[in-house]
């Protein structure tokens, strides 16, 4: 590690094992315990994320080994309302957190030992991952794609990558952060508070303090969660200024995710030739017309469409059951079920059921929503309505259902 | 302080390499999905993010901030840097909101809302907080 800087660039280095306000970036703020602070913040944030995310990934890739369970029936909904609120309350703490440390960047020498050099190749997963899982997050739940990825895969496989770079990141940060969590706080002398303060002529506010950086970091995420969480959360629904949805606004007072426009299914489903057919594995295939699907005995159930980006909204559906349509065709218990839509492509054209949730009494292929006839934008004639599942995977424009 | 720097122990050894193994598990799940991920593309905004944020962003922050304590007299400091922070966040999170790239979906349901009057409502009411703490705290100590 010989190499030199020349004076005017290492004024603009730091050193890796000196706190983090040193020399040009001296602040009160750039402060160990505040880094610690937030550090634990996001990494609580992140896990919650994790978590929720991975129970949504299973949810859509199901493992034969790990069934989702149809109950409770508002499970999904709670879950990946967690996801997105946390993501969203996440932005600030993050953007703070990258804020006070920033100067760690432009240590040099970059490592002066291997476990240094372990630790600060370790960043850039770290950040790049933290910013990437926000800023990908927060563009699709606005449905903004300036990317080619695939969003479900990527943000997928990132979160891998984030949350190892969490977990060899905190292990390296265990002594510091717990030692600077047990310090009492301190409150700054005012030349600390504010070093610009010595060359100026004004004599008092000595700038944020740290407990007012936190202060506006947690008001910060509280905004950003008022106003959003009002797209799952129906009585904030009015302070749902920055909400993508309005779990009030849509066909029959409702929002979709989809339409029948854009699924090209316009026509296929007002068709006087749409049948309902219920093949595969059993006795007696059957073949429905629309007058004969409503004529089967209906049942009611209040579920939620809870969709993956975040918003929700709970409703009265009727249709036949599922588990009866089975039974009049004979087919076996504890099969899986292939719903099929009208859809001509897209990747959420089919759905499955597992046994257990075929077998609930709620699971149904609606064919009314809030007491009146289903609308085209919510999948007439029939769709998919089963408890503790994703918006994605309530199949709309239904008109195959197979027993595998 | 360089006395202070942490001894690597077992803690730090262990969890590097359980940390690793995770973001190896990651990287290999990108490569062998790449139908899907297009590693290319998403090394663009992953690298790109980190690079913009780093190079750019930070260090204009930085900037904003060098020019606030040194423009904004102090008992408007902490009021002023405060209400700076939120407005940036808040502008940032709504971006995509207030230029409707997801009105383009052709879907009626999503971004029901004005966006852009929503963003200037929350700023508004931002700094009307601001500039009433800033009187406040003017007129006690006058």
């Amino acid at each position: 590690m010989t190499v030199r800087l020349p004076e005017p660039l290492k004024r603009l280095t730091t050193d890796a094992d000196e706190p983090l306000g040193q020399g040009v970036y001296r602040s009160a703020l750039r402060d160990e315990r505040l880094a610690a602070i937030l550090g634990a913040s996001l990494g609580i944030l992140f896990s919650i994320c994790f978590l929720t995310g991975l129970y949504s990934h299973i949810q859509q890739n199901p493992l034969s080994w790990l069934p989702i369970p149809p109950r409770p029936a508002g499970l999904y909904r709670i879950t990946q309302g967690i996801h997105v609120a946390a993501g969203i309350a996440s932005v600030p703490v993050l953007i703070a957190k990258l804020w006070i440390v920033w100067p760690r960047f432009v240590s040099f020498p970059v490592a002066k030992r291997i476990s240094g050099l372990v630790e600060r190749v370790g960043l850039f997963p770290l950040v790049a991952g933290g910013i990437f899982m926000t800023f990908s997050g927060v563009a699709n739940i606005a449905q903004w794609y300036p990317w080619q990825f695939s969003f479900t895969a990527s943000h997928y496989w990132m979160a891998w990558v984030t949350m190892g770079s969490i977990v060899a990141h905190g292990g390296a940060k265990w002594a510091t952060t717990r030692r600077a969590l047990r310090r009492p706080s301190r409150r700054p002398a005012l030349p600390e508070a504010d070093p610009v303060l010595e060359t100026t002529a004004e004599g008092d506010g000595p700038g944020l303090t740290r407990r007012g950086l936190l202060a506006t970091v947690a008001g910060t995420s509280g905004i950003l969660t008022l106003t959003t969480i009002g797209q799952t959360v129906s009585p904030l629904r009015r302070l749902g200024l920055l909400a993508p949805r309005d779990p009030t606004v849509g066909p029959q007072g409702r929002p979709v995710n989809r339409g029948a426009a854009n699924a090209g299914v316009v026509e296929l489903a007002q068709s006087a030739d749409y049948r309902l057919e219920v093949t595969g594995r059993v006795a007696r295939p059957m073949s429905l017309t629309l007058d004969q699907l409503r004529a089967l005995p209906s049942h009611d159930a209040v579920l939620p469409i809870a969709c993956v980006e975040g918003w929700s909204f709970s409703a009265p559906w009727s249709g036949v059951r599922i588990r009866d349509l089975l039974a009049m065709a004979g087919a076996e218990a504890d099969r899986t079920i292939l719903i099929e839509s009208l859809e001509p492509r897209g990747a959420y054209r089919t759905s499955t059921l597992n046994p257990d949730q075929a077998a609930d009494r709620d699971t149904l292929l609606a064919t009314s929503l809030d007491g009146e006839a289903l609308v085209l934008d919510h999948g007439f004639p029939c769709r998919l309505i089963a408890p503790n599942r994703p918006g994605v995977l309530q199949t709309k424009w239904v008109n195959r259902v197979v027993v595998l | 302080m360089s006395g202070e720097a942490p001894k690597a122990g077992r803690l730090f050894w262990v969890s590097a390499a359980v940390g690793w193994g995770v973001i190896a598990w990651g990287v290999v799940g990108i490569f062998s999905n790449s139908v899907d991920t297009r590693p290319a593309n998403l090394a663009r905004f992953v690298v790109g993010g980190a690079l913009l944020h780093d190079l750019v962003v930070a260090p204009l922050a930085i900037l904003v901030g060098v020019a606030v304590a040194r423009t904004v007299p102090g008992r408007a400091r902490a009021p002023v840097q405060a209400a700076l922070a939120i407005t940036a966040v808040v502008s940032l999170f709504a971006y995509p909101l207030v230029r409707g790239y997801g009105l383009a979906a052709n879907n009626p349901t999503s971004l029901p809302y004005n966006y852009g009057r929503n963003l200037a409502i929350i700023v508004g009411l931002v700094w009307a907080v601001t500039a009433i703490v800033v009187i406040v705290k003017v007129k006690r100590e006058a």
